[in-house]
């Protein structure tokens, strides 16, 4: 269960419109490497983690891109909210004007729909984990590039935060696999799955 | 804690360290000063304050927003707090420095929410109770939009 907090962890106040700048960003909302995809990432993986706090790990930073999500939101809405015709046709967002007007659609700065083929839930402890330490590294190299091109203070701050939680994100993930591997036999972490195998897991074989 | 092995990835796990003040906390977007690890080109616009996070008051607005923004401030700060403090604890769970603290923020944005209930509006449906019973109408939908940017 969630409950809706009336609030956005990291608050979003832009003046300027400019649709470009939100076609840039709106990729952090359902490009490959975006909120939307992490969140589900996390979400979908947690069932079967064999190690209870790991589980709950994925729980809590699942939780939080979502947060991120309705950042990223905010931010394509008001670059885009008070958008005219003749700012849609000159600054490349004509396009998805035709068919979302300025309402929010997950899709990839160069226009691709969001879809789960741009992540893994696998079904082992270790190789979800390995994906999700490279997820949060895709993710800031994401927003490292949008920190390059956008010169905008209002836009900026929260893309720092953003970027500055993949970093924290990583670390837990790694300590997150370190758990787990403390649970397995170092000398050969892949003897069996700790998902699957789940008698081997706990010693019961 | 496991050491280094081969073909595996390693990850140190995090000693508890220094930590950011909950105001500074918010603008860097950690609270731990071992993880904040700033992009070179972050730092091509020095001397920009965050107008927003911070607690810089707007001179444009009504007494009233003005209180409210400042109130809601501190309630992002306070959680952003809990909330970085939670993923340490899930890999930390005996940390007694990190449990105290958690102890100690969490009693201080309980009370800072029910403030905001009070004298504003509820941030959440379990904030509505706290208006009282002399309520018309429904006040889950009191209050400016999030995504708006109106209310910080």
């Amino acid at each position: 269960m969630w409950i809706y907090e009336k609030r956005l962890q990291y608050p979003v106040k832009i003046n300027k419109t400019c649709p470009k700048t939100a076609k840039l960003i709106i990729s952090q909302y359902g490009g490959p490497d975006g909120e939307l995809s992490a969140s589900m990432r996390y979400l979908s993986q947690r069932y079967t983690m064999p190690v209870k706090e790991v589980g709950g790990l994925l729980t809590d930073i699942g939780t939080e891109e979502l947060a991120h999500m309705e950042i990223i939101c905010a931010m394509v809405y008001q670059l885009t909210k008070n958008l005219t015709i003749e700012q849609a046709k000159t600054e490349g967002f004509d396009a998805y004007y035709i068919d979302h007007t300025t309402a929010l659609w997950p899709q990839a700065a160069a226009g691709l729909p969001f879809t789960a083929i741009e992540f893994q839930s696998k079904g082992d402890a270790i190789t979800d984990l390995t994906e999700d330490l490279a997820a949060e590294q895709k993710a800031r190299t994401v927003y490292d590039n949008l920190l390059r091109m956008i010169p905008d203070p209002e836009v900026r701050e929260p893309l720092k935060f953003l970027r500055a939680r993949e970093v924290v994100h990583f670390q837990r993930f790694g300590e997150a696999l370190e758990k787990t591997k403390d649970k397995l036999d170092s000398k050969n972490f892949y003897y069996f799955n700790p998902e699957f195998d789940k008698d081997m897991f706990h010693g019961k074989l | 804690m496991s050491g280094n092995h081969l073909a595996i990835s390693n990850v140190p796990i995090q000693q508890w360290g220094e930590l950011y003040s909950q105001e500074e906390a918010l603008n860097i977007g950690t609270i731990f000063h071992d993880l904040n690890m700033p992009f070179f080109a972050t730092e091509s616009v020095l001397g920009t304050t965050n107008p927003i996070a911070s607690n810089v008051v707007d001179t444009n607005v009504s007494n009233e927003q003005a209180q409210r923004e400042q109130l809601l401030t501190k309630i992002n700060q306070v959680s952003f707090f809990l909330d970085d403090l939670t993923l340490y604890l899930d890999t930390h769970e005996t940390d007694t420095q990190a449990l105290k603290l958690f102890h100690e923020k969490s009693l201080e944005c309980a009370e800072l929410r029910k403030q905001f209930a009070e004298e504003f509006y509820p941030l959440t449906k379990l904030c509505v109770p706290m208006r009282g019973t002399g309520e018309a109408s429904f006040c889950l939908q009191d209050g400016p939009i999030p995504w708006e940017g109106a209310c910080v």
